[in-house]
C-alpha cells in the first residue's frame, strides 16, 4: 500500500493525475473516523488530506468560514468557539472537515440546526483525473451554476478529493442543557418531541430519553418546564452528544421515515433513536444480526449502512443507476477513486 | 430538425387535444417568462399527471425534441424561456396536494401547486413550509424547486433545498425516478440536491416531498426606521454580530417605502431614508430577549423609531407592504428590471452606494428592497421602454451591477437563477474547468442535451467525455432570442 501525503491542493491534483494515468486505485483519507462507512474496496494507495490544514478565511460577522479540508474538526471548533460560533456538525474532534462531509454524517441536532449537507456553501475539489473544480460561493445564499458540492457530500471519496470548503456557521446558543429521564422508549420520546416546544434533539433509548435544549436562557427554562410536566427529568452533566455505543464493535445507522422507526427497531433492546428524524444507531452482534436488522429496515422503507465495523452499506436499489455511473465517470474517468465504496 | 407536426399529433393523443397548444397566441405567450428575454416555443403542453409527463417526455425523446419545463412562469432570469421551437411542458395543471404526514414531518406536493397554497393547506397542522418567495401567491412549488427559491424567512430556515426531502423526476429519456427519500438518508449520490436549483436542465420534477417545519409559538415583527441608508445597512451586521439570527430581516429604501406605502397603507415612515423589517421567532421568552438585542443594535446605529407589531393584523400589514413592493413600483414607471445579487453581509452599505452611483450614471430610477440578512440585494430599475435608448441604458447598468457584485466577493444570483440572462457572466465566477465539470455532470442526466438547452452554462462550456456539441455563437444571447 502506497501513501500519498500532499501538502496542498495542487499536489493533490498532480498525484491524482498520475494515479489516473497509472491506474492506481486511491482512497482519500482524513481523520480515519468514518472509514468503516462504505463498501469494502480494494486500493493501491491512501491519499491523506491532513496536510491540507487550517483556516483560509474567517470573518465572524459573515457567519462563514473557509477551511481546508484536512483541518481537524476539534481545531476548527476551538477557533470558532473563540468567536461565539459553531459549525453544528457533531463528530469526533479527530475527524477532518472534509472527511465528515465526504461521509455525509448525520448530526443529532438536526431538528433545529439542519443537516450537514446544507452547511456546505462552497467547495473546491480535486477530481479523479486531477482537475481542481470549484462550485458554490462564499455567500450564505447562492444559486449560481450547478451545485457540484451536493454530489460530493456523502460521496465517500468516490468522486474526488475535497480540498477546501466554505461552511455556514451559527451563533453558539446562550444556553444549552440536556435533560434525561429515568424511563425510556419511543413512546416517551415521541411525547417529549411533541410536548416540548422546538427541542434541538430528542434522543430515545430503551431506558432513558435525552432532550437537548438550546436557545436563549428564558427559552430553555420554558422548555425545561414543559419537559418536566411530561416526565421527571434530571440535567445531564456530560457533553452532548454522547459517544455512540463506544464499546460496540459493529454499529448500524438506521434511516427510515420517522413514524416507522419503532417498527424497524421492534424486538431490539439496544438502540439510540433521534425522534422526529427517523434515524437510529443500533449495535449488532454479528453478520446474522445485521441481516435481520436490515430485513426489518427494508420492510419499513429505509436503509441500514454500518458506520462502525464490517458490513458495508447494505443492499438498496439506487435510483437512476445510469445517471450515477455517468456522474462517477464525469469526475473520475479512470475509476481510480475508492472503487465500489459508494452505492454504485 | 424535429418533426413538430408528428410530435404534436402524438402529444394530442397522449394528453388530449385541449392540453396541447400550437396556435400563434399560445406560442407567443409561452415564448417568455417574467424576464425580458423572449424566445420561441414550438408546442405548449399541459400534462395533468405524472403518467402524462412520462408520455410527453417519451414522445419528445423519440422526436429529438428539446423540452423546457415551466411552472407559473414567474422566473426572472429567462430559465423557462424556450429557444428554437422547444416543447414547453407547463406543470401548472398538476395541482394536487397529496399526503400530509405530520408524523413523518413531510408532505407530497405536485409541482403546479402555488407556494402560498401549501402553507395555507398546512395551517391547522402546526407545521409550515418555510421558503416564502415574494411571488408565493402565484409561483409554483415546481418552479421554486428548480430555482432553489429563497424568500424572507430563509434567513433562519434555509432555502428550498433544505426543505425538500425527495423529488420524483422524469428524466429526458422518459424514465421516472425518485431522488432522495422520505427518511433522513438515501442510497446513492445526492441527486435530489443536484436537481434542486438546476433550472429545468436535468429533467421534469413531477412530485415534491417537502419537509414540514414546526411553526414557532411566538413571533415579533419590528419595523425600524433610519435617516441614512448606511445606518440601516450597518444595523444588519450589528444584529447578526450580536448573536441573533432573525427569522427574517428585510431592508427597503425610501423609493420602495413610498411606493409600498401608497399601495399597502401599512403606516411605513415615508420620510425615512431606509427601513428594516425584522422578525424574530421562537418561544415567547426567547423572542423578547432577541427583540431586546435587535433594539440595542439598532439604537447603537441611530435608529429613529422602532415599531413593534401589536397583533397578527398589524404584523400582516407590515408584511403586506414588503411583499407587494414589486407590484407597487408599477406606479413609478411602466416597466422594471429586477436584479438579484448576493454579497457578503458586511459589503451591503458599500454595494448600495455603488448601486445608486450606477443608476445616476445611466440616468435611471433605482429602488431597493431585499433580504438584507442574507446579503441578497434586489436593485430594481424602473423605466419606460417606449422611450428610445432607455432599454440600452438599463442593460448597461445591469452589466455594471453584476460586475460590482462579483468585485465585492459576491455571487451572480442569490435566488432568481442564471437562466439566459446571466449565463454569459458565469466565467466571471467560474474557471473553464469549473464550467466544464458542470457541463459534464449535466450531461450525465441528459446525454443528448435536450433539456432546457443553452441555459445556465455559457455556450462553449462543454463536456469532452460526452462530446456535447458547443452550439451557436458566443454572443450575449443565443440566436433566436431577443429582448
Amino acid at each position: 500500500m502506497d501513501l500519498i501525503h500532499p501538502h496542498d491542493a495542487g499536489a493533490v491534483c498532480e498525484a491524482l493525475r498520475e494515479a489516473s494515468a497509472a491506474g492506481t486505485r486511491v482512497l482519500p483519507v482524513g481523520g480515519r473516523q468514518h472509514l468503516d462507512k462504505g463498501n469494502p474496496c480494494e486500493i493501491d494507495a491512501e491519499l491523506w488530506t491532513t496536510l491540507l490544514d487550517g483556516i483560509e478565511a474567517y470573518d465572524p460577522a459573515e457567519m462563514l468560514v473557509v477551511v481546508r479540508a484536512g483541518t481537524r474538526v476539534g481545531d476548527l471548533r476551538r477557533e470558532l468557539e473563540a468567536n461565539g460560533q459553531e459549525w453544528p456538525v457533531d463528530v469526533a474532534d479527530d475527524a477532518t472537515v472534509g472527511g465528515a462531509i465526504a461521509a455525509g454524517v448525520a448530526t443529532p441536532r438536526q431538528l433545529r440546526v439542519g443537516m450537514l449537507r446544507d452547511t456546505v456553501v462552497e467547495m473546491e475539489v480535486a477530481t479523479g483525473d486531477g482537475r481542481l473544480v470549484k462550485s458554490g460561493a462564499r455567500t450564505v445564499k447562492n444559486v449560481t451554476g450547478f451545485d457540484v458540492h451536493r454530489l460530493l457530500t456523502g460521496s465517500l471519496g468516490t468522486l474526488g478529493v475535497i480540498t477546501q470548503v466554505a461552511l455556514k456557521l451559527r451563533p453558539i446558543p446562550r444556553q444549552r442543557r440536556t435533560l434525561v429521564t429515568s424511563e425510556g422508549g419511543p413512546a416517551l420520546g415521541n411525547q417529549l418531541l411533541h410536548g416540548v416546544p422546538l427541542p434541538t434533539a430528542v434522543v430515545a433509548e430503551e431506558h432513558r430519553v435525552a432532550v437537548r435544549l438550546e436557545g436563549w436562557p428564558e427559552e430553555v427554562e420554558e422548555q425545561t418546564a414543559a419537559a418536566r410536566k411530561i416526565v421527571a427529568c434530571e440535567e445531564l452533566d456530560a457533553p452532548f452528544p454522547e459517544p455512540i455505543f463506544p464499546d460496540s464493535p459493529i454499529v448500524v445507522e438506521v434511516a427510515v421515515p420517522p413514524s416507522r422507526l419503532e417498527a424497524a427497531l421492534e424486538g431490539r433492546t439496544s438502540w439510540r433513536a433521534l425522534m422526529g428524524i427517523g434515524l437510529a444507531w443500533v449495535p449488532v452482534m454479528d453478520a446474522d444480526d445485521l441481516a435481520s436488522l436490515r430485513e426489518a429496515v427494508k420492510t419499513e422503507r429505509g436503509i441500514a449502512p454500518v458506520i462502525r465495523g464490517p458490513g458495508g452499506l447494505g443492499a438498496a436499489p439506487v435510483p437512476a443507476p445510469d445517471v450515477q455511473r455517468r456522474i462517477k465517470a464525469a469526475l473520475d474517468p479512470a475509476g481510480i477513486l475508492a472503487p465500489r465504496r459508494a452505492w454504485i | 430538425m424535429a418533426d413538430l407536426d408528428a410530435a404534436r399529433r402524438e402529444l394530442e393523443a397522449a394528453l388530449g387535444a385541449e392540453d396541447v397548444l400550437t396556435d400563434p397566441l399560445a406560442l407567443r405567450l409561452y415564448a417568455r417568462d417574467a424576464s425580458m428575454v423572449e424566445g420561441s416555443a414550438g408546442i405548449v403542453a399541459f400534462p395533468t399527471s405524472v403518467e402524462q409527463v412520462v408520455g410527453a417526455m417519451t414522445i419528445a425523446a423519440e422526436h429529438g425534441l428539446n423540452v423546457v419545463p415551466r411552472g407559473s412562469g414567474t422566473g426572472l432570469a429567462g430559465g423557462s424561456t424556450p429557444i428554437d421551437d422547444a416543447l414547453v411542458l407547463v406543470t401548472s395543471k398538476m395541482k394536487r396536494i397529496g399526503e400530509v404526514r405530520v408524523e413523518d414531518r413531510l408532505a407530497w406536493i405536485e409541482p403546479g401547486v402555488f407556494n402560498l397554497d401549501v402553507s395555507t393547506h398546512l395551517g391547522p397542522t402546526g407545521f409550515t413550509y418555510a421558503p416564502d418567495p415574494s411571488s408565493q401567491q402565484v409561483s409554483s412549488i415546481g418552479g421554486n424547486v428548480n430555482t432553489n427559491a429563497g424568500g424572507p424567512h430563509c434567513l433562519a430556515y434555509g432555502v428550498t433545498s433544505a426543505h425538500v426531502l425527495a423529488l420524483d423526476v422524469v428524466l429526458p429519456d422518459g424514465h421516472l425516478e425518485r431522488f432522495g427519500s422520505e427518511g433522513p438518508a438515501a442510497p446513492g449520490y445526492d441527486l435530489r440536491g443536484f436537481v434542486v436549483g438546476s433550472e429545468g436542465t436535468l429533467g421534469v420534477v413531477v412530485g415534491i416531498c417537502i419537509r414540514l417545519t414546526p411553526v414557532a409559538p411566538a413571533v415579533r415583527t419590528m419595523l425600524l426606521d433610519f435617516t441614512t441608508v448606511d445606518d440601516c445597512a450597518r444595523t444588519v451586521s450589528a444584529i447578526v454580530a450580536s448573536g441573533v439570527v432573525p427569522a427574517a430581516m428585510e431592508m427597503m429604501d425610501q423609493g420602495i417605502v413610498r411606493a409600498a406605502e401608497d399601495f399597502a397603507h401599512a403606516g411605513y415612515p415615508t420620510d425615512a431614508a431606509a427601513v428594516l423589517l425584522v422578525e424574530v421567532d421562537g418561544l415567547e421568552a426567547g423572542v423578547a430577549a432577541q427583540a431586546r438585542e435587535v433594539e440595542a443594535a439598532a439604537t447603537e446605529h441611530g435608529v429613529r423609531t422602532i415599531r413593534i407589531a401589536a397583533d397578527g393584523g398589524e404584523r400582516a400589514l407590515l408584511w403586506k407592504g414588503r411583499k407587494s413592493a414589486f407590484g407597487a413600483v408599477a406606479k413609478i414607471a411602466p416597466h422594471y428590471h429586477l436584479h438579484d445579487c448576493v454579497v457578503p453581509r458586511a459589503r451591503l452599505a458599500q454595494m448600495l452606494t455603488g448601486v445608486y452611483a450606477i443608476a445616476r450614471k445611466h440616468d435611471l430610477i433605482v429602488t431597493n428592497v431585499f433580504h438584507a440578512g442574507d446579503g441578497n440585494l434586489h436593485p430594481l430599475f424602473s423605466f419606460d421602454r417606449s422611450v428610445p435608448g432607455t432599454l440600452e441604458r438599463v442593460l448597461a447598468a445591469s452589466d455594471e451591477l453584476v460586475r460590482l457584485c462579483v468585485d465585492a466577493g459576491g455571487a451572480l444570483s442569490g435566488e432568481h437563477g442564471i437562466g439566459l440572462e446571466k449565463r454569459d457572466f458565469m466565467p466571471l465566477v467560474f474557471s473553464k474547468d469549473d464550467l466544464d465539470a458542470q457541463a459534464c455532470l449535466r450531461s450525465a442526466f441528459d446525454p443528448e442535451g435536450r433539456m432546457n438547452p443553452r441555459k445556465v452554462l455559457p455556450d462553449g462550456a462543454r463536456c469532452g467525455d460526452f462530446a456535447a456539441a458547443a452550439l451557436g455563437r458566443n454572443g450575449a444571447l443565443p440566436e433566436g432570442t431577443w429582448i
